[in-house]
């Protein structure tokens, strides 16, 4: 315990850390029945570190092109020490990684966190959540496997249907007309450089705006009412909480990394036909649900492209939904939000469960 | 009344037709009178016979007495048909069952159909017509039925009315140059055509194999030597006891070829390169292939093993005793797959049908070590098999295992191969490569195994090590927790 204290008495000595933890301490954290929601954020921000260092472990032996892609994830699964435990720990972190965002998220939504004053925050988690999705669509091509690269084709597909802009950005996204080798080599670009530097940058606006504003209250507390409002402080109380729930979450991808290791499946070839039951990763499947069961016309536009408007108009609308939801804003309890959000909910496990039975 | 007023038109129109045909034909009797070579062969056509004038396919009048009435457009004259319209003239009527049944005939009527459809009924290099029209088999003037032996297209003269064509380099180069013209000469050789050139109209000629309106070329499908659908076809009469009653040979050759392990990779799983009964007998020369022969003939794709076979010490023996080479081991219609059975002195194995301890003994024994060295090579593999299986149920990475296992079944199978050579020495070294594979594999899919079970229990060290953590924490929580309460209970008292 000596030893701790004095590794604290000289880095407080040259940091000033003292200041820090009593900053810390005096952050309180409001205690209610929604409070496990708060946990969500930190969870996430916990599988982002794991993604981060799994990620540059494989870096050390991934190779992004065409011929050596899938070659390399064999090599690290069979050859290198562990590599097997790395890469099914940031194949399974980054599932779980997009559900705890998504929990995040609609638990925000729910208890109307992101009400005036933390537009700006939401936004920012948004933003991080999109380029979440961009994490999941990017990395699932690297391996360069069969079930990748069609899942690949058929999603840069999907935007090619978009008028004027879609096949220019279909065309960006493949590096040209197909998906080749081309298409590994920026979607491995965007997955190692372009969007880490992006996310990290909205992760730190976005813990700045959390440690600035603190924690949001629901409706209905006792502080609204005039009482007083029942809190912990931040540090340790909270922290230590969230590295418990850290922890039980470390166990978790542990159990599912040994029982559960991500398979490799077969290497992509580009002249074999597509196998049948090409699906999108879990998060993307309400989305192609809905297109499948879109007919090829609807009212005056084509099918698919009438999907892909209203995910973009709904998708623009949630980012946007701190500036519209006036009421919340001036705290007034908004029930027509709840239903939206239950809708929502509802839509996204309806139509993920039947894309995979289908 | 309806019914009189229909028998008095039908009464009407065949005491029309009975005075029609009564009418001389006046085209015949104008050409037979000049004696041209048309109305000469026309006497003993079948058509004439059948009351069917010249107007039937040159249109005209025959009834007309004046012959630039008779031969008038207007009267639909049309001369000598060419090109195509020399078919048409005969599908008119050969391909309507009204007029077929008109003439009495049971003709098929689907022959220009066929026609058409075949590789004879392609563009001529003229590109204005089709290569072949119905006369330049069957003739215009003079045609009798196919079962008349003066018809070029008699069994006994079929040959001869293919060869026309088939036989002539300088016409084939114009359409498939790389078709040999030498099948008649070839055809002449084999016992079919040995005995069509005696007179049996029973034995395979042209027709008979390729079809006479729907020839195909053998490359397609629906042809009957098309490779898949040859040995039914030759089996239409080789498997017909009765139809070859007379020629006393077997003919149970196609039932046995069927089961052989020729006949289920053509006919079952649609292989090409099996052999079908021509590749054996040969197609328009087809012989059985004699003693001295049958080793060249499946040397033709076993090559390796026919020449292993040639160079052994068993060549000279078998060629002493007059014994066919491949065949006296494995057979001839009926080959089953060679496998590990064939070898060694047990029950099924082939060497001791000429080995014994005291008959030949070298041969025994050595046949005896060669099959302990490929069943131990053949256990080895399965082993290594089970356990890449096991290594690949539990989820591990074993691909380049799996991979490696190919070597140890290809030195199997190269040991089928080495065995022709009967030298024990050079068996032995393919089966020890094999054997040396084997154990690389199970040495590495073992490993996999073990890892399996090393990540189970690294995983059950971990959680261990994880949740005492989580437990102190938790405890370390409920501490600070207390204190804090404490801290606040004494705050509160102080106050009071």
């Amino acid at each position: 315990m000596n030893l701790w204290r004095s590794a604290f008495a000289w880095l407080d000595e040259r940091l000033l850390l003292k200041d820090v933890v009593e900053f810390m301490g005096k952050k309180y954290v409001p205690v209610h029945r929604h409070s496990v929601w708060y946990y969500f954020g930190g969870v996430s921000l916990f599988l982002f570190i794991i993604q981060v260092v799994t990620g540059i472990l494989l870096l050390l032996y991934y190779k992004g092109t065409e011929d050596l892609a899938f070659e390399s994830i064999q090599f690290i699964m069979a050859k290198v020490e562990f590599g097997w435990l790395i890469r099914s720990i940031h194949s399974w972190a980054a599932n779980l990684f997009i559900l705890a965002i998504m929990i995040h998220m609609f638990s925000v939504f729910f208890e109307r966190a992101y009400r005036k004053p933390r537009e700006l925050t939401w936004v920012s988690g948004m933003l991080m959540f999109f380029l979440a999705l961009g994490f999941g669509f990017s990395g699932y091509l690297l391996p360069w496997n069969e079930l990748a690269f069609f899942a690949t084709k058929v999603g840069t597909d999907i935007v090619s249907a978009v008028p004027i802009i879609g096949k220019p950005i279909m065309i960006f996204l493949r590096g040209g007309e197909d998906v080749t080798g081309a298409t590994l080599s920026r979607f491995f670009g965007f997955h190692v450089a372009v969007f880490p530097g992006l996310f990290t940058l909205l992760l730190g606006i976005h813990l700045l705006l959390v440690q600035r504003q603190g924690m949001s209250e629901p409706f209905g507390l006792k502080k609204n009412r005039g009482e007083t409002l029942k809190t912990m402080p931040f540090f340790p109380n909270f922290l230590l909480r969230d590295l418990l729930l850290w922890l039980l979450v470390l166990n978790l991808l542990a159990i599912l990394a040994v029982f559960f290791p991500w398979e490799l499946g077969q290497k992509a070839d580009p002249f074999a036909p597509a196998p049948e039951g090409i699906k999108p990763e879990w998060y993307f499947m309400f989305m192609f649900q809905l297109l499948k069961y879109l007919p090829a016309q609807v009212v005056f536009m084509d099918g698919q492209v009438f999907g892909i408007l209203l995910f973009s108009i709904g998708g623009v609308l949630w980012l946007l939904v701190p500036f519209w939801d006036r009421k919340s804003s001036r705290g007034e309890e908004n029930r027509v939000m709840t239903y939206i959000g239950i809708v929502v909910v509802m839509f996204i496990v309806v139509f993920t469960i039947l894309g995979w039975l289908s | 009344m309806k019914r009189l007023l229909s028998i008095t038109l039908l009464l009407f129109f065949w005491a029309d037709g009975l005075e029609a045909q009564k009418q001389p034909d006046q085209c015949f009797t104008c050409h037979e009178a000049l004696g041209d070579k048309p109305s000469t062969l026309y006497v003993r056509d079948v058509h004439r016979a059948k009351g069917i004038s010249c107007a039937g396919c040159h249109g005209g009048d025959p009834l007309a007495e004046d012959m630039d009435e008779g031969m008038s457009p207007q009267k639909g004259f049309i001369g000598v048909p060419k090109g195509d319209a020399i078919s048409a003239a005969c599908e008119k009527c050969h391909s309507s069952t009204t007029e077929m049944n008109r003439f009495h005939s049971s003709l098929p009527v689907n022959q220009g159909e066929m026609l058409a459809g075949s590789v004879h009924g392609r563009l001529a290099v003229s590109g204005q017509e089709r290569m072949l029209q119905c006369t330049t088999c069957h003739d215009a003037h003079g045609v009798v039925s196919v079962k008349n032996r003066t018809s070029p297209v008699h069994p006994a003269n079929i040959v001869r009315a293919c060869g026309r064509c088939h036989s002539s380099a300088s016409y084939m180069r114009q359409y498939n140059p790389a078709l040999p013209i030498d099948q008649v000469e070839k055809y002449r050789t084999s016992v079919h055509g040995m005995l069509n050139a005696r007179g049996d109209v029973k034995v395979a000629e042209c027709a008979s194999c390729h079809g006479g309106h729907d020839v195909r070329p053998a490359s397609d499908v629906r042809s009957k030597v098309y490779p898949v659908n040859l040995p039914a076809m030759c089996g239409q009469c080789h498997s017909d006891a009765e139809y070859m009653k007379t020629y006393k040979i077997p003919t149970d050759q196609l039932e046995k070829y069927s089961r052989s392990v020729h006949g289920m990779a053509l006919l079952q799983k649609h292989d090409l390169n099996a052999p079908a009964c021509n590749d054996c007998h040969g197609n328009h020369g087809a012989i059985p292939p004699g003693v001295e022969s049958i080793s060249k003939v499946c040397g033709t794709c076993h090559a390796l093993s026919s020449d292993l076979f040639s160079a052994s010490p068993h060549k000279k023996a078998f060629d002493q005793r007059k014994l066919p080479e491949c065949e006296t081991c494995h057979g001839h219609h009926e080959i089953d797959a060679a496998t590990e059975q064939l070898l060694g002195i047990a029950e099924g194995s082939v060497c001791s049908r000429c080995h014994s301890p005291t008959e030949y003994p070298k041969g025994f024994f050595v046949a005896q070590t060669m099959r302990a060295l490929v069943d131990s090579l053949e256990y080895a593999e399965r082993v290594a098999a089970r356990l890449v299986n096991e290594a690949e149920q539990k989820g591990m990475e074993i691909s380049e295992a799996k991979f490696k296992l190919r070597d140890a079944r290809q030195a199997r199978f190269e040991s089928r191969t080495i065995v022709h050579a009967f030298d024990e020495a050079k068996f032995r070294e393919v089966v020890e490569r094999g054997l040396s594979v084997a154990g690389v594999v199970s040495t590495q899919a073992q490993e996999a195994v073990d890892e399996y079970y090393f990540r189970r229990w690294g995983l059950g060290v971990s959680t261990l090590i994880i949740s005492i953590l989580a437990l102190s924490l938790y405890l370390t929580i409920k501490r600070i927790e207390k204190r804090q309460a404490g801290l606040k209970s004494n705050r509160t008292a102080g106050t009071l």
